[in-house]
C-alpha cells in the first residue's frame, strides 16, 4: 500500500505556485519511518484514505479510473474536489493523508526558508530511561 | 522505594514500589496533588503512563511531537456526528508540556453553579470558602509558576494584529498571563518549550516532589486499582516501551494511605471502570471546550510562527454565547492542512503562508457526553453537539472573522465545508449563516472535563468535593474529570488549585 499512499500524497502536494512538491522532501525516507513508528490504526487509516481517493475519481472528475491513471490536469481537479465531498467519510479519510503529507512537507528545510518559517532541528526521540538522576528544580 | 525513577523495564521482572501516596498521572491535577503532599511530609509515589521526556528530548517537529508527546498519535476521537480529535499529551507532566500554559483564575460564577446545580463547595473547611481557598493556591501557583504576561518582545506580528483588531473592534481582550517565566517567543509551545520558559509541571512540581523523597514510575500505564474491600490500597499495571511500544514488567504500586488519580478526563473514569467501579455516573458528563480556527489574510507579512503560540484572548462573550477568542499560531505543518483544497490550488494558497493568521475559538459547550472503556482497553468518547452549541460555535467562527477585518485583513479564510475558500468582508454573514451540521466544521476538543465528576448526591456524582470517590475508601480522583460542568476559560489553573485543595484534605 506504501506507493499508493505515497502517489496520493504527492497529489495533494504537487509542485506549483514556486513551491516543491512533496516528491522533492524526502517522501520515501518520512513514509518509510512513518510506517515503522506509528500505530497499526493510523497505518490503515492512511491506507484506507488512499484506497478511498484512488476509487474516487469517478465522483469528482466523473471519469472511472483511479486517480493515477488521470491527466495531470483531472489529477489536480480530483485532489482540489475530494477535499470538498459532501461525503464527510471520505473528506475525512483523504484528510488524514493530507495532514501527514504537510507534515512531511512542512518539515522541509528548503519548504521552511520559502515560508520563512525557522528551520526544525532533528527530532532526538529521546527519553529519560534511567534511574540515576533527580532533575534539578527549573530556575 | 530505592530509587527514585524507575522507567520502562523488560519483562521477567516484577516492580513493586510503595509510599503513603500513590498518585496516577503527573499533569496539572497529579503533580500539583503530589507537590502538596510531599511537601507535608507524606511519602509520595506518582505513576505516569508516558515517557520522561526532558526538555532537551522534545521534539521539534509536529510528527516527532504526535510521535513522542501525544496520546497514541493523538488518534483519540469523538465519536458520534463528527469526528473531532482529543487533545492530550502522554509524557512526564501530561498536557501542562504542550499546552500554551494560560493561566486563568476561576470565574466566580463557576463556583456559584457548582454549588448551586452539584452541590460542591457549599461546606467551608477551616473557616474558608471553597472559592477562598482554591483563590488562596491560585495566588501561590502564580507565585511559584512565574505567572505573567508575555512581554512585547515576545508577541510576534499575529498578537500585535489580534491587539490591534481587539482595540477597533471592542472585544475587551488582553494580553494572556502564562505560566512562563521570561518567554522568548519562540512558538514552539505545542511541541514543548525547549527553551524551559515555560512552566509545565515536569520542570518543578515533580522535580520537588522527588526532591522531597518521592518517587516516580514512568512508561507505567495504570491497568487497574488494587482493592481491600471497599479501600484502594494501590494500582498496577505493565510497563510499555515508549517506542517500540512492547509491554514489559508488571508493576505494584502500593498506597499506606491513600490513592490519588489523575489521569485526565478521558483516561481516570476509564481506570475507574477498569477497577470495578460500577456506577453509572463513571464515565457520565464528559464535557469539552470545542474550537476551531479563522484564517486571516493580510497584505503584509505576518509569519504567525514567530511570537509567542498565543498571546492575546477576550473572555466578553464567555456567558452568552460561552465563547474563548483567542490567537493560536498552531506549526505551519498543521496550519496548511487546514487550508481548503489540494493539487494545484492548494499550493497556490500555501504559497501566500506568510500572509495568514491563524485566531481561535473555544466553545463553552452545554453538550455532555460519555467515556467508556471500549476492547482495546482505550477511552471511547462519544461526543457530538446539539444545535444550540453548533449555534454558539458557529458565531465564534463569525467574531473571529469579525476581529480579523477589523485587524486589516483583506479576507478571512473560515475552512468551512460548502462555503467559499476565502471570504471579503462583505460575505462575512455567510459565516453566521452557515450550516449547522458539525461534519461541516473542521475541529478540536483541546480543554476536557468531567467523566468522575464531583457532587453532593451520590447517585448522581462520582466523588464529593473533596475528591473522595462514593462508596470507597482511601481513593480520590484529582483532576479535570471532577468538573462538573466546564468552566468556559482555560482550565489548568483551576485543576492545580483543586488538586491542591483535595490533597489538603486528604492529609486532615
Amino acid at each position: 500500500m506504501t506507493p499508493l499512499i505515497r502517489s496520493t500524497m504527492c497529489d495533494l502536494l504537487p509542485a506549483a505556485a514556486g513551491l516543491p512538491g512533496l516528491a522533492e522532501t524526502g517522501i520515501d525516507a518520512f513514509l518509510a519511518r512513518l510506517h515503522r513508528e506509528t500505530t497499526g490504526l493510523t497505518w490503515l487509516g492512511l491506507c484506507l484514505g488512499a484506497l478511498v481517493y484512488t476509487l474516487t475519481p469517478v465522483l469528482t472528475v466523473y471519469i472511472p479510473l483511479p486517480h493515477f491513471a488521470l491527466p495531470q490536469r483531472l489529477r489536480d481537479q480530483h485532489a482540489e474536489r475530494i477535499m470538498a465531498t459532501r461525503i464527510y467519510l471520505v473528506r475525512q479519510a483523504v484528510f488524514l493523508l493530507k495532514m501527514y503529507a504537510c507534515m512531511c512537507w512542512g518539515q522541509d528545510d528548503a519548504v521552511r526558508r520559502l515560508l520563512n518559517v525557522a528551520p526544525y532541528p532533528v527530532d532526538p526521540g529521546t527519553f529519560r530511561a534511567s534511574s540515576a538522576d533527580i532533575p534539578a528544580i527549573a530556575p | 522505594m530505592t530509587r527514585n525513577h524507575t522507567a520502562y523495564q523488560p519483562k521477567g521482572s516484577e516492580v513493586t514500589a510503595e509510599a503513603d501516596y500513590v498518585v496516577v498521572g503527573t499533569g496539572a491535577g497529579g503533580a500539583a496533588a503530589a507537590v502538596t503532599l510531599a511537601r507535608a511530609g507524606a511519602s509520595v509515589l506518582l505513576v505516569e503512563a508516558g515517557p520522561w521526556r526532558d526538555p532537551h528530548d522534545y521534539a521539534h517537529s509536529t510528527y516527532g511531537a504526535l510521535r513522542d508527546m501525544m496520546d497514541d498519535w493523538g488518534s483519540t476521537i469523538t465519536m458520534g456526528r463528527a469526528l473531532w480529535p482529543v487533545v492530550q499529551a502522554r509524557l512526564v507532566g501530561g498536557t501542562t508540556v504542550i499546552n500554551s500554559a494560560i493561566c486563568v483564575r476561576t470565574p466566580a460564577d463557576v463556583f456559584e453553579e457548582w454549588a448551586r446545580d452539584h452541590g460542591v463547595g457549599i461546606t467551608a473547611v477551616g473557616g474558608r470558602t471553597f472559592a477562598e481557598r482554591l483563590g488562596s493556591y491560585q495566588d501561590q501557583l502564580e507565585r511559584e509558576l512565574c505567572v505573567a504576561e508575555t512581554g512585547p518582545d515576545a508577541l510576534g506580528r499575529s498578537n500585535e494584529l489580534a491587539l490591534k483588531g481587539d482595540a477597533a473592534a471592542g472585544y475587551e481582550g488582553h494580553i494572556i498571563r502564562r505560566y512562563a517565566k521570561g518567554c522568548i517567543g519562540s512558538g514552539q509551545c505545542l511541541q514543548g518549550c525547549s527553551s524551559m520558559k515555560k512552566q509545565s509541571t515536569n520542570l518543578n512540581y515533580i522535580p520537588e516532589t522527588l526532591s522531597l523523597g518521592g518517587a516516580i514510575l514512568s512508561c507505567a500505564p495504570v491497568d487497574r486499582i488494587v482493592w481491600d474491600g471497599d479501600r484502594a490500597v494501590g494500582v498496577t499495571g505493565r510497563f510499555l516501551h515508549p517506542q517500540s511500544r512492547e509491554k514489559g514488567a508488571t508493576f505494584h504500586a502500593r498506597a499506606k494511605k491513600a490513592v490519588f488519580i489523575a489521569a485526565s478526563a478521558t483516561w481516570s473514569p476509564v481506570i475507574l471502570q477498569k477497577s470495578g467501579v460500577k456506577h453509572k455516573a463513571v464515565g457520565a458528563g464528559f464535557r469539552a471546550h470545542p474550537g476551531t480556527g479563522v484564517f486571516g489574510i493580510y497584505d503584509d507579512p505576518v509569519d504567525m510562527n514567530r511570537g509567542v503560540t498565543q498571546g492575546w484572548a477576550s473572555t466578553r462573550f464567555r456567558k452568552e454565547p460561552g465563547l474563548k477568542l483567542e490567537t493560536l499560531s498552531i506549526p505551519m505543518e498543521m496550519a496548511i492542512s487546514r487550508l481548503a483544497g489540494g493539487g494545484k490550488a492548494l499550493m497556490e494558497r500555501i504559497a501566500g503562508y506568510r500572509h495568514i493568521a491563524m485566531w481561535v475559538h473555544a466553545l463553552r459547550a452545554r453538550t455532555a457526553g460519555r467515556v467508556d472503556v471500549g476492547w482495546t482497553g482505550r477511552p471511547v468518547v462519544r461526543y457530538g453537539l446539539d444545535e444550540a452549541d453548533m449555534r454558539g460555535f458557529r458565531e465564534g467562527m463569525w467574531r473571529v472573522a469579525q476581529l480579523h477585518f477589523a485587524a486589516g485583513a483583506r479576507a478571512v479564510v473560515p475552512g468551512i465545508t460548502g462555503l467559499p475558500y476565502s471570504l471579503e468582508r462583505k460575505d462575512v454573514d455567510c459565516i453566521a449563516n452557515g450550516p449547522l451540521n458539525p461534519q461541516n466544521y473542521v475541529a478540536i476538543l483541546s480543554h476536557l472535563f468531567g467523566g468522575c465528576t464531583m457532587g453532593a448526591d451520590p447517585s448522581r456524582s462520582v466523588c464529593d468535593d473533596a475528591g473522595r470517590v462514593h462508596g470507597r475508601r482511601s481513593l480520590y480522583v484529582a483532576d479535570a474529570s471532577i468538573f462538573p460542568d466546564n468552566i468556559g476559560v482555560n482550565p489548568q489553573h483551576t485543576i492545580m488549585s483543586l488538586a491542591m485543595d483535595i490533597a489538603t484534605r486528604a492529609l486532615g
